[in-house]
């Protein structure tokens, strides 16, 4: 057996789940406030857009993802606006900001660039990588975690303050009790609508950074370029039962489904196509097998 | 009794024309801020479907794919079951549709046909009822299940049309044309409108008759409007997670295996895109009832006709479309534009 071959496949786990992990901690604020969020996927969508566009046009990576950031969050407050202060159904506004983030990206980008497919930025701002020379010569650990670019690192110093901001702080309580006890809220004279919107309004920051990772780590537009990975990063909070520390381990097996498929499609002689519904049906083999397991345990806590 | 009724008429309506009018405007805006030429985008974006029979008729196609989809999501939305893998169901349909075509090349045209047709429903119906199956087995959350099944499926269907089904002769992605014989005929010459317009109308009243008058849909509605109460009545309600979904996936399978025979005669890649997400708007604008869902369907095929008219004569893109459909479905639901008396059901969890 080849021994170098796992180290790069974990190095690029590392990569591949930065993305799954933000917009799943994002989601977790909303479903925590009681909210099915569908949107994690257009949101990252138009995170990946703006993000991408804008720092090619401003040259400035930071500019470019603060304002990435900013459309995806712009975008999450016209869903939570309709869902919740008209008073919409959440499930089927989330499928509409799905349609809707498809059609303005298609659109904007054929405006601007005449071109509805791939969209290369050849002057786009490289994502700084952070080294660590004394971390990289240890062994296997150096290798797999350092030389990423710096976002990588943002996403995991994202999921730590997510968890001290549910656990630790009121606010993390009022969203709590909002998904939990809205009547208990609203008696201490909060109003659950307002969390419920805060919790929507962090999904779509969250979501605006995994998509800007997605775009600029290969410095180009695809229409579709979240291919799925808002659904599976919303399955990622069920398998990981609504905890900082599950939704963490869930994107690790996400992560490492795809990279092995990655390999795969190298070593072995696997259809491009067969490669890319792998996660799906990873993902929904886990739903299917979490479910199984949830329902036998209330059937024995029954009896 | 009847002025209540009235009431609720009006409120709907008006909400209706607020939704329809605001994605209208948002359409009006981004083609004057994005176009050139916003005068003839405009023109053509509404009057479009209307100056050539041509595309007239093209719309009118269209809508019979969004009528058979639209109905399989009212079905399963009126019995509360969830359906998100119409995209999928709708594309395997339409692959499995034109391999049965394919694989009996010298059947007569109404015997290969109905074994391509009833492939495809099974297939529909088997995909989503898979979902249905595992909600009611262990609880499964079916609004994802069948999502990522369907996300899958369209995967696997995408290899299938490039790779081993794929015509060599033919530079598109594509799989062989089918034979001549199972071709529906076309009435509206030289647009592609062919006959099964008058299956889809047909399948909406039969879809209307069938919830409205028959014990199954009876149960599927009870089921739809309260399971407990439906459970402690003596109906199966295992069986209405279940039966709603097959129905719901049959009907997708049905929408692919018409856009094959009827206007494509092959399966190209990503023939039927759209068709499943369309057809969950198509539905909530017909409020789940079978028979509103021909003026739904129409309705978004005009919103595609206009996009592609206007991409024809002016320089916007056919995407606008899609715009204009998301905000009808940011809004549809909006209790807030949709009066404020009614005791508004919900329509999905």
């Amino acid at each position: 057996m080849n021994t170098s071959f796992p180290i790069p496949m974990l190095h690029s786990t590392i990569r591949i789940m930065a993305p799954f992990l933000l917009a799943a901690i994002g989601g977790l604020f909303t479903e925590l406030a009681g909210m099915l969020n569908i949107a994690l996927e257009g949101l990252m969508l138009i995170g990946a857009f703006f993000s991408v566009v804008l720092s090619a046009a401003t040259g400035s990576l930071f500019l470019g993802i603060a304002l990435g950031i900013g459309a995806s969050v712009v975008a999450a407050y016209v869903f939570g606006f309709i869902s919740l202060n008209l008073r919409a159904n959440i499930f089927i506004t989330g499928l509409a900001t799905n349609l809707f983030a498809e059609g303005i990206t298609v659109v904007l980008a054929f405006q601007m660039f005449g071109n509805k497919g791939v969209i290369r930025f050849e002057n786009l701002p490289r994502l700084p990588v952070l080294s660590i020379p004394a971390l990289q010569r240890v062994p296997v650990i150096g290798d797999i975690f350092v030389g990423h670019n710096v976002l990588v690192y943002v996403s995991w110093l994202m999921v730590v303050i997510a968890a001290i901001i549910i656990y630790k702080t009121a606010f993390g309580l009022r969203v709590r009790g909002t998904g939990s006890n809205p009547a208990a809220v609203e008696a201490i004279g909060l109003s659950p609508r307002r969390y419920r919107m805060y919790a929507i309004l962090i999904s779509g920051f969250t979501c605006g950074l995994a998509g800007a990772i997605l775009s600029l780590q290969m410095g180009a537009f695809v229409p579709g370029i979240t291919s799925g990975r808002g659904w599976i990063a919303l399955v990622a909070i069920y398998l990981g039962a609504k905890t900082p520390h599950g939704i963490l381990i869930a994107c690790i097996v996400f992560g490492l489904a795809e990279s092995f498929s990655n390999y795969a499609q190298g070593a072995i002689d696997i259809p491009a196509d067969f490669i890319l519904a792998f996660p799906y049906i990873i993902t929904v083999i886990a739903m299917i097998a979490y479910s199984i397991v949830r329902h036998y345990r209330l059937k024995g806590s029954e009896g | 009794m009847a002025r209540r009724q009235l009431t609720n008429l009006l409120s709907s309506t008006t909400g209706l024309v607020l939704t329809i009018g605001i994605a209208f405007a948002i359409v009006i805006l981004l083609i004057l801020l994005l176009s050139k030429e916003p005068g003839t985008a405009i023109y053509y974006f509404f009057v479009g479907p209307f100056t050539k029979a041509y595309y007239f008729g093209n719309m009118l196609n269209q809508s019979i794919g969004l009528m058979f989809t639209g109905l399989g999501i009212a079905v399963a939305f009126k019995s509360s079951t969830f359906n998100l893998g119409g995209e999928g169901q709708a594309y395997s349909g339409a692959l499995v549709a034109t391999a049965i075509c394919l694989a009996l090349p010298n059947l007569p045209g109404i015997v290969g046909g109905a074994a391509a047709i009833l492939g495809a429903i099974l297939i529909g119906a088997f995909l989503a009822g898979l979902s249905g199956f595992f909600n009611m087995r262990w609880g499964t959350d079916q609004l994802i299940s069948s999502f990522l099944i369907s996300a899958a499926v369209i995967l696997v269907v995408n290899f299938l049309v490039t790779g081993p089904l794929d015509d060599p002769k033919n530079s598109m992605l594509t799989t062989a044309s089918i034979a001549e014989q199972y071709r529906f005929l076309k009435i509206f010459l030289p647009s592609k409108l062919d006959v099964s317009i008058f299956f889809a109308v047909a399948a909406a009243i039969g879809t209307y008759f069938f919830m409205q008058r028959t014990h199954w849909g009876y149960e599927m509605r009870m089921c739809g409007i309260n399971r407990n109460f439906s459970r402690y009545a003596g109906i199966n309600v295992a069986k209405y997670l279940v039966v709603p979904m097959a129905i719901s996936g049959g009907f997708h399978g049905l929408a692919g295996a018409v856009s094959v025979m009827g206007t494509h005669y092959r399966c190209l890649k990503g023939v039927t895109t759209g068709l499943g997400w369309n057809g969950i708007a198509v539905a909530l604008i017909a409020k789940n009832n079978p028979i509103a869902v021909i003026p739904a369907a129409l309705f978004f095929a005009y919103l595609d006709a206009g996009a592609k008219a206007a991409m024809l004569h002016a320089d916007v893109t056919f995407e606008l479309a899609k715009i204009a459909q998301a905000v009808i479905f940011f809004l549809v639901t909006a209790q807030a534009l949709y009066g404020f008396f009614k005791s508004r059901k919900k329509v999905a969890a």
